[in-house]
Parts: C-alpha cells; sequence; structure tokens
C-alpha cells in the first residue's frame, strides 16, 4: 500500500528537501525492500512447511490405519452418529463431509481407501500442491463425519490441513523435488525464448505465477505460526484463571482420570511426587503463555525442546499419541531451514555410510556421489 | 506503484530467469514507468543499486501483483485477527462484530483450546446400561448393569495409541448431553435430541455387541466420582470435592437406528 504513496510525497526533487524526512524515507525505503524481499522474492521455512507435510500425512496415515477395525463405528453408515444426524447437523452448522453423499458401503470403503492413499501421497510429496487440496478435503470430511469423537490434536490436524494448501510445502524432501532435480534446470524461459518474441510475456506470466505463489505462501506460513500462537496462548491463559493450576495441583487430577491412564502404574508414580506435580504444571501454563513472546529470541530453542518433552509425556501418560504428535510438528515449524538441512546433511552422511559399510570396499569408489545428491 | 514493479523486476530475475529475455520488454516497461512518474533520479537509484538495467514486468502485471500482495497480507492478517477474536473471551469487540467472526471462523477453522482449562475435570464419570424385554408372558425382564466405561478403560490400559472410540466417543456424547440438557432429561431443542439420539445408539450398539440379545428399551446410568484431593491439597479445595453423584436416565426406546 504504502510503496504506491512514496513516489507521490511532495518533496522538491533532490535539493532542498529536509534531511530528517529524506532519512526518514531512506529509512521506510529500506523497511519495504526487506519486507518485500522478505514477502515475495522468497519462500521461507521450505523446510518447515515440509515437515508438517511429511508430519500430518503421517500422523493422519497412523491415525486411519489405527483405527481401520473401528473405521465404520467412527465414520461409516453404521457408526452410532448416523449418516442421518451428521446431515441434520451438518445443515444446522455448514459443515461438510464428503463421507455423507452416500450411505453405501462401497462408497464409504472407497472414501477410506482414497483418504490413505492421499495421506501417503501427501506425506511422499507427490504432486503436493493438488494433492494438498484433496488431503485437506479428505481430512475435513472425515473430522466432520465424526465431529464428537475429536479432540485437540484432530482440531489442530484439520487446521493445518487447510492451510497447508496455501504453502509450497512440497519443495524438499518430496518425491516433487526429487523430480525437478532429475529434470534439470533446463525448462526455463532461455529455451523458449531462443527465437521469438512472443514467450517473452509468457516468461513474465511464469515469474508473476512464481512470486504469487511465494507471497501465498508466505502468508500461508504466517497464519501457521500465528495459529500455533493462539494455540499456545489461549491454552496457557485460560489456566491461569483456573484455581488448581494456581495451586499446583493440576496434574494430579489430570493423571488420575481413568480415561488417560494407559499405564496406571505411571500415572500413580508420577501422583505421588508431588513437587514435581506443581513444578511440572507451573512450567506447562509458563511456557504456554510464554510462547508467543519469545519467538524472536533464541529461548525459542529451550522452548521448543521442553515443549517437546511435555508433549511426548502426553502422548505416553495421557494415551494421547495423536495430539502429542501433531503439537510437536506444530512446533516444528519454528525451527529454521539451516537445521533442517543440518539434520538432512547428517541423515545422509549416516545412510550413505550405512551403505557403505553394507557394499564393503567397493562401494569406496562411490563415494563422489554423495555431494553431487546433497547438492540438490 | 513504481516501486512495486521495480522490485517485481528484481524477484523476477532472482526467480531464475535469464537476464536477456527481461531486459527488453523490462526496458520498455520501466521506461513507460519513469515517464508517467514524477521524480525519476530515485527510481534509478534504485533501481541501479541493486539490479542496474534491469526492470520489472509491464504494467498491468505489475499492478495485478501488487494488488494480489496486498490482498494476501490483508486477508491473512484478518483472518488471524478473526480466530483470535473467536477464541479469546468475549470481550467488547467480538460483541459487536460477532456475525462476522462467528460467519468466518464456523465451521471451518472452529477451535478451542481449554486444554485441561481453566481446572482439568477432577471427576470420573462411569456409564453403565441395561436393558428391557418383555416376555412372552407379558412380563418385563430388566438386565444386569452392564458396564461401558469398564470396556473403555481395559481397551485404553496397556495401549500406546488407545482408540478414538474408547477414549473419546462415549465421553463426548455423555459431555454433548449434559451441556444440551442440564439435569433435565427431556429434550428442547434439536442438538439436545440429537445428543440424546447419540448417546443412546452409542449405548444401544454397545451392549447389542457384547449380549447378542433383542431388548426393547434400554436405560443408562451415569455414576459421577469425584477424583480425591492430592495429598498436598489445602483444605479449601479439600472441601470443595463434591459427593459421588448417581443419575439415572429415563428408559429409551432401542429402535434401530434411523438411517
Amino acid at each position: 500500500m504504502k510503496t504506491e504513496q512514496t513516489p507521490f510525497v511532495p518533496t522538491s526533487p533532490g535539493r532542498q528537501a529536509p534531511r530528517v524526512t529524506d532519512n526518514v524515507k531512506e529509512w521506510l525505503r529500506h523497511q519495504f525492500g526487506a519486507l518485500h524481499t522478505a514477502l515475495i522474492e522468497q519462500p521461507i521455512s521450505l523446510y518447515a512447511a515440509s515437515v508438517l507435510r511429511i508430519g500430518y500425512g503421517l500422523l493422519y496415515l497412523a491415525f486411519l490405519l489405527r483405527e481401520f477395525p473401528h473405521r465404520d463405528e467412527i465414520w461409516g453408515p453404521d457408526s452410532p452418529w448416523t449418516p442421518a444426524l451428521a446431515t441434520q447437523f451438518f445443515d444446522l452448522t455448514g459443515w461438510f463431509s464428503i463421507l455423507t453423499l452416500s450411505d453405501s458401503r462401497l462408497y464409504f470403503e472407497g472414501c477410506y481407501a482414497l483418504a490413505v492413499v492421499t495421506c501417503a501421497l501427501f506425506m511422499l510429496g507427490w504432486r503436493s500442491r493438488a494433492v494438498s487440496v484433496v488431503f485437506a478435503i479428505v481430512v475435513v470430511s472425515f473430522h466432520a463425519r465424526a465431529l464428537f469423537m475429536t479432540d485437540g490434536g484432530d482440531n489442530l490436524m484439520r487446521l493445518m490441513a487447510v492451510y497447508l494448501c496455501l504453502t509450497a510445502c512440497g519443495r524438499r524432501w518430496s518425491l516433487d523435488a526429487r523430480r525437478n532435480r532429475l529434470r534439470a534446470s533446463t525448462v526455463y524461459c532461455a529455451s523458449r525464448s531462443a527465437g521469438l518474441g512472443a514467450p517473452d510475456l509468457w516468461c513474465q506470466l511464469g515469474a508473476a505465477r512464481r512470486s504469487l505463489i511465494t507471497v501465498v505462501h508466505n502468508c500461508g506460513m504466517f497464519v501457521i505460526a500465528a495459529q500455533i500462537c493462539i494455540v499456545y496462548g489461549a491454552a496457557g491463559l485460560y489456566k491461569v484463571q483456573g484455581g488448581l493450576w494456581g495451586s499446583g495441583t493440576a496434574l494430579h487430577y489430570v493423571v488420575n482420570l481413568d480415561l488417560f491412564q494407559p499405564w496406571p502404574m505411571l500415572s500413580h508414580m508420577v501422583d505421588s511426587q508431588q513437587m514435581l506435580v506443581a513444578v511440572v504444571g507451573y512450567l506447562t501454563v509458563l511456557l504456554q503463555v510464554g510462547f508467543p513472546f519469545i519467538l524472536f529470541s533464541r529461548l525459542k530453542y529451550v522452548f521448543v525442546t521442553m515443549l517437546f518433552g511435555m508433549h511426548l509425556g502426553i502422548g505416553v501418560l495421557l494415551g494421547m499419541p495423536v495430539f502429542a504428535g501433531a503439537m510437536i510438528v506444530a512446533d516444528a515449524v519454528f525451527l529454521p531451514d539451516r537445521f533442517y538441512r543440518f539434520l538432512g546433511r547428517t541423515w545422509r552422511r549416516t545412510f550413505s555410510r550405512a551403505a557403505l559399510r553394507r557394499k564393503g570396499t567397493t562401494a569406496r569408489t562411490e563415494t563422489p556421489l554423495v555431494p553431487a545428491r546433497s547438492t540438490g | 506503484m513504481r516501486e512495486a514493479l521495480i522490485r517485481n523486476g528484481r524477484l523476477h530475475l532472482l526467480d531464475g530467469i535469464e537476464p536477456m529475455d527481461v531486459r527488453e520488454s523490462g526496458r520498455e516497461s520501466a521506461d513507460d514507468a519513469i515517464s508517467n512518474a514524477t521524480p525519476t533520479k530515485e527510481a534509478a537509484d534504485r533501481a541501479s543499486s541493486r539490479t542496474p538495467e534491469r526492470s520489472g514486468p509491464p504494467r498491468p502485471l505489475g499492478v495485478v501483483m501488487a494488488a494480489a500482495t496486498v490482498l494476501c497480507l490483508a486477508a491473512a492478517f484478518l483472518h488471524v485477527l478473526l480466530v483470535f477474536l473467536y477464541v479469546a473471551p468475549p470481550n467488547t469487540i467480538s460483541q459487536r462484530y460477532s456475525s462476522q467472526i462467528y460467519g468466518w471462523v464456523e465451521p471451518l477453522f472452529q477451535q478451542n483450546w481449554k486444554l485441561f482449562a481453566p481446572n482439568p475435570e477432577s471427576v470420573n464419570r462411569q456409564i453403565l446400561a441395561r436393558t428391557m424385554q418383555t416376555a412372552p408372558d407379558g412380563t418385563e425382564q430388566v438386565s444386569d448393569w452392564f458396564d461401558l466405561t469398564a470396556v473403555d478403560a481395559s481397551a485404553i490400559e496397556h495401549n500406546l495409541f488407545p482408540s478414538h472410540t474408547a477414549q473419546n466417543m462415549l465421553r463426548v456424547a455423555w459431555s454433548n448431553y449434559l451441556d444440551w440438557h442440564g439435569s433435565d432429561d427431556r429434550s428442547h431443542s434439536q442438538r439436545a435430541l440429537m445428543m440424546k439420539e447419540y448417546l443412546r445408539n452409542i449405548a444401544v450398539d454397545r451392549v447389542a455387541a457384547q449380549r447378542h440379545s433383542t431388548f426393547e428399551a434400554i436405560q443408562l446410568q451415569v455414576i459421577t466420582r469425584p477424583i480425591a484431593a492430592s495429598a498436598a491439597a489445602d483444605s479449601a479445595e479439600r472441601t470443595a470435592r463434591p459427593p459421588i453423584d448417581t443419575r439415572y436416565l429415563p428408559w429409551w426406546k432401542a429402535g434401530a437406528h434411523e438411517n
């Protein structure tokens, strides 16, 4: 917006304009430049977006497969939340699901199979943009069909599935990336515009398309990050209002809930440590409330590590692996690309070393392959 | 606008297009832009500071791009703002704009992050069911109580990945029933009726799967057991624990699902 205004500021061009305005203008210009670079020229956190894609694809796949024996009870035509109830509810609330389009069993099994395949393809990053849209439709459909069986983890996965449609989540660690690498960089305008004048416009449209994709991606990543901050901020601030969190005994009640006690021995062990219960309870609230405020400092690594531990604990102790997984994947958004590149290098190194060991000494001649692959 | 054009030009180049292409068409549009606008020096400086002799796509495309960028940004910020207001406690702003907020956020972006908050639930609910069958001689035969919650709990115990059917289904169905009925078991709204039917269907399905016998009616009993206060709790917290509550729901006809 302001970019449009700056040139029209009526300062006499150059000469006797007050220095302050010049400085301000210079500063503004610099800021806009930086903002512009951040916004349009460079898609941010491509690795993190890919981690979200892989994480949520895998998580939803695991969820679907885990509920395979219960699929009919949860989403099928014989569910206690009958198709009739579901459609009635959709009419009241505006939800939508592909699962209620037909009551036929065959159709339902088809949808379930489609969901499994979609999750797998999404995780692998095959035609990511198109598959991300299908994935979002699948997740929203399955979520809406079984709305009264969902918890916070399902909610978060549904939101993220929708947001991920906006992002370029298939640029790293995906089949798409592999295909592009194999196809090499010969496709661009250089070859097309060799003789003709017309492809010029074609090129510019292509560039405009690319920058539009970048803008939408960056906005999508911003929305994802903001959404996670809202999750933590709300969860933390609501807890602050609770007397049990204040007295440090809240976790005592949590670990004594029958349906969140897969390992009763472990729960009782935790419960018997009163100090631990109080410390962890307070830490939980502080981490959650503080999270949105430390994102721009190095402290975030400490927070993300502690939240990782906290969610791991919730996943095991309370038997909520889907919720824990969804939160852990969400936190991964805040790790920088250089961390993921480092992970990738480490992975490749150990992988190639393992391959070497397997092949024995003859493989030593193949080592030059490794750096070539790592450039991709 | 001119800035946007020039910047688009830059990005254009960074995106991997051969400089050769852009230069020809680009220069025209830059000249065009410069002749249309007033001060030229700044623009030239700006352009030359990074990418001399290069500039952006034709004007209409630049305008469209700038507009699209602004639109995307505005949409993102607006979405975050609306979600924030939706999640935040009711306040002056969210009350005034409630129709816009609910209209945008629900249903797709619906969310609730009161996870174990403001206080974690401090009761365990045990839900039991019994059935009634009229014998050929006309007498009503009532079965023993069948503990639905115990089945769920045993399915969860020692399970790394408990099913939603055990952990959430009955629990959420009951809490929704409670939300829409309160202490009165008559359903006063469509939602309440739906929740009642859902709860009944769950109970009927589970008892039928377990007992393999037909029945005409089903009744639920809900025992609410407060979790004993922790040894570390102060006396106020300890005395605030409610007594055990047992609630019998009315007999419901156990018809098959109305599909």
